[in-house]
């Protein structure tokens, strides 16, 4: 080796040394969002991931009438915490007597692009205005749109006398076929 | 393969013959180490844009925001600390080879002709990084960036005739807020990196066409040694090493260091610059406050301008002379700034007053910190200002210091002659417990004028241990009453009319302490005990020592004095009430609380 190629792989050896001493924790950086965090939720927008809202009361709703309720939790957002805050909606049907579960909850976020549901015109059933997903009053898709069936979410009532409705909040994975809770 | 891309690059771009003529332009006297000095700080100053960049997709400018997510670059996300700590050393090594960069070229005397230009270029660029270490230094808007940036706009604010004008622009206003954080923000990521650019082209540019300056006598040697590969490795090594002490700081270090956020109502923040500005800093010093612009902007304004001035002195005045005169002027003012520099970390080293201001904005920061990163706290809507003023530990105590401590004592503590209790777990059992059994002690009435009440009673009591702990029991209890029960409410729950302690509190206590609707009193005056050491009694006993239920019955001038709205804001009440109360998290070791001394 001569002394000109000594100096010409030192070069590109030191060089490329240095790079990687600041690219290697750049990237890092960058993918912070995707490490998990010890409560197993991710570092972004971390929720209290398992608790249940509570949202409403069993005599608010009305056999096989959709209605829409908030979801309202401490939310934190980065470094900011903030109580209380509305996060997103649910929409709670009630069942007839005797029928388990006696209510069941629909995210109210499209499992197309995640916008948010609204009830279809004249009530027959729900339907998102973003791309026209449409589906029934059991969530079944009624056009070729939605991957999959509005996300249902879990349903646990008090043993009060007028039964508070518990909603277990998720958020699930856009497109996807399948139902893939967002970590 | 790569070739070949290269080659279909080079036929469209001409990339090679561009980079050719410098890269293989022969070396007078071979490669050197004094040649490496503008390469490495070419490299720290990638280092900066490139680490400067990263944080941009995390750092958000506002008064409000710019602490909280700082903390979150430091301590929350993945090898945050790191790039921090890399933007934050790496400001300072510039700082350092900046200045051997200056002494060299100088020394060179490089400044002569054909580099006239180069050296003001150099110049140039000298500001302009003094520029981005001061609009940098702010951005994370907590203690130590908004102090200095105060002192800083102010020294502006002090020039003659426009010094008002540039501050005011500079600030965003007259005062301190999101319009200065934007203005800062936008000057260092923004204007500050394109005149950087510009002039950095220009200056490397013209490097190229002059070439390095051989030392005298070398330059008539021949050399075969070019700048790629040769040069290239000498200057890679000394970058490697210096990248070396970056990342040794950042280790040794953790990161970059991060104060309590900015908070313009402490009164005790021991601000300091950065080590490199010490100098300006001590000789401010010794300037009274009405000439504090001869030493802050005339006199490094006229070194500054003699500096410019030396190419076109060169043509004047004798060559040897003149930079015989402008080295032994750098040499003065070296040693001038290095005596200033060590004189002021003495001076500090030797003060209490600054060690104990210190330990406190220590403190301060770990209390910060530590609520920013627990779950349950963290920084609060309203923004990282209110961090501290919403918790009971930072802003409780202080105002409970400056406002109650005057007559009042905790823990024994406080200023002034005491004429009020201790008010060290004021409202729990533990409290009411003491002063059932010792009421004429320092730390209950003994101090207190005309409240005797208490120590009469005692003198006249048959009650025994056993009753005394349950009558303190029941009045424990009664700090849990909620705001919004009345005495009626309160006296139907269960296990209050028949509580242990219940017959003897109406028996004794109720002779004079009167509840509408449950003890008559009659015996002497004495304030209303519903609710005793519920927040809502306290913030009463503090709002309206005058009422009725409270202490209305003495004269005004031995009354505890009423804290209206005005004077104490419904905040601080509500810090006041939750400090005594203990309503906060914990402190860690690092953060206990220390009352200052009296």
């Amino acid at each position: 080796m001569t002394r000109r190629d000594f100096h010409r792989l030192g070069s590109l050896a030191l060089g490329g040394l240095i790079k990687l001493a600041v690219a290697v924790p750049a990237v890092a950086f960058l993918l912070s969002p995707l490490r998990k965090r010890g409560g197993g939720g991710s570092e972004g927008a971390g929720t209290e991931a398992d608790s249940l809202a509570n949202i409403a009361s069993l005599s608010q709703l009305k056999v096989g009438e959709p209605r829409s309720f908030p979801i309202v939790r401490d939310q934190v957002d980065a470094w900011v915490r903030y109580p209380r805050e509305p996060v997103g909606s649910v929409w709670l049907v009630r069942q007839p007597d005797g029928v388990e579960p006696p209510v069941i909850a629909y995210s109210a976020e499209c499992p197309h692009l995640g916008c948010a549901i609204n009830l279809a015109p004249g009530g027959a059933g729900f339907h998102c205005p973003c791309h026209n997903s449409s589906f029934d009053r059991e969530g079944k898709p009624l056009n070729k749109i939605p991957p999959r069936p509005m996300d249902t979410l879990d349903v646990e009532l008090t043993k009060d006398d007028d039964p508070r409705v518990l909603v277990r909040f998720e958020r699930f994975q856009a497109l996807a076929e399948e139902k893939i809770p967002l970590a | 393969m790569l070739n070949y891309i290269a080659d279909w690059f080079d036929d469209r771009t001409g990339f090679r013959s561009w980079l050719r003529p410098f890269a293989e332009k022969p070396l007078p006297g071979g490669a050197r180490w004094r040649y490496v000095f503008g390469s490495v700080l070419a490299s720290v100053f990638l280092i900066q844009a490139f680490s400067g960049l990263m944080m941009m997709t995390a750092y958000s400018p506002s008064s409000s925001t710019a602490w909280g997510s700082v903390f979150y670059i430091e301590k929350q996300m993945w090898m945050g600390w790191f790039i921090r700590g890399l933007h934050h050393f790496g400001a300072q090594t510039v700082m350092i080879l900046l200045l051997l960069h200056f002494l060299q070229v100088l020394f060179a005397a490089a400044y002569r002709a054909p580099r006239e230009v180069n050296w003001w270029l150099g110049l140039a660029l000298m500001a302009i990084v003094l520029a981005f270490s001061h609009t940098g230094y702010q951005l994370p808007w907590d203690q130590k960036g908004y102090w200095a940036t105060k002192v800083v706009t102010n020294i502006m604010g002090g020039a003659p005739v426009l010094g008002p004008y540039i501050k005011t622009a500079v600030v965003g206003g007259a005062e301190y807020g999101n319009q200065t954080v934007t203005r800062f923000y936008g000057l260092h990521v923004g204007i500050l990196p394109v005149l950087m650019f510009v002039c950095l082209a220009a200056h490397v540019a013209l490097c190229r066409r002059h070439g390095l300056k051989p030392p005298e006598g070398l330059a008539a040697k021949a050399s075969h040694e070019t700048y790629w590969p040769d040069q290239a490795f000498l200057s890679l090594i000394a970058t490697t090493a210096v990248v070396g002490v970056m990342v040794a700081m950042i280790l040794y270090e953790g990161g970059a260091p991060l104060d309590a956020p900015a908070d313009p109502s402490s009164s005790d923040y021991p601000a300091r610059p950065e080590w490199f500005f010490r100098f300006l800093y001590q000789m401010l010093k010794h300037f009274p406050g009405k000439y504090e612009w001869v030493g802050s902007i005339a006199i490094p304004g006229a070194i500054f301008l003699t500096m410019a001035a030396l190419p076109l002195l060169d043509k004047v005045v004798s060559s040897r002379v003149l930079h015989f005169f402008a080295c032994a002027l750098i040499f003065g003012l070296a040693g001038g700034a290095g005596y200033l520099t060590l004189e002021s970390f003495l001076e500090d080293h030797g003060k209490p007053e600054f060690h104990a201001a210190r330990v406190k904005a220590d403190a301060e920061r770990d209390r910060a910190l530590a609520l920013a990163s627990h779950p349950d706290y963290g920084v609060p809507p309203e923004g990282s200002g209110f961090l501290m003023r919403l918790d009971p530990l930072t802003r409780g105590r202080g105002v409970l210091e400056a406002k109650c401590l005057g007559c009042h004592r905790m823990n024994g503590e406080g200023a002034d002659e005491q004429t009020a209790p201790d008010l060290k777990d004021f409202g729990s059992r533990a409290w009411i417990r003491g002063l059932l059994e010792n009421p004429g002690s320092d730390a209950y009435y003994g101090k207190t004028p005309e409240c005797d009440g208490m120590v009469d009673w005692k003198k006249s009591s048959h009650l025994d241990a056993r009753q005394l702990d349950e009558v303190a029991d029941f009045l424990a209890t009664f700090a849990k009453i909620p705001a919004e029960m009345n005495v009626d409410e309160w006296l139907n729950q269960p296990g209050v009319a028949d509580h242990p302690g219940a017959a003897a509190f109406e028996k004794e206590c109720g002779m004079c302490h009167i509840i509408d609707g449950y003890t008559d009193g009659g015996l002497r005056e004495a304030p209303g005990l519903f609710a005793w050491g519920s927040p809502q009694w306290i913030a009463r006993m503090i709002r309206r020592p005058d009422a009725e239920d409270r202490y209305g019955y003495l004269a005004e001038k031995q009354r505890m004095p009423a804290f209206a709205a005005e004077s104490l804001t419904d905040n601080d009440l509500k810090m006041i009430v939750r400090f005594l109360a203990d309503d906060y998290l914990p402190p860690t070791e690092s953060s206990k609380p220390t009352l200052a001394a009296p």
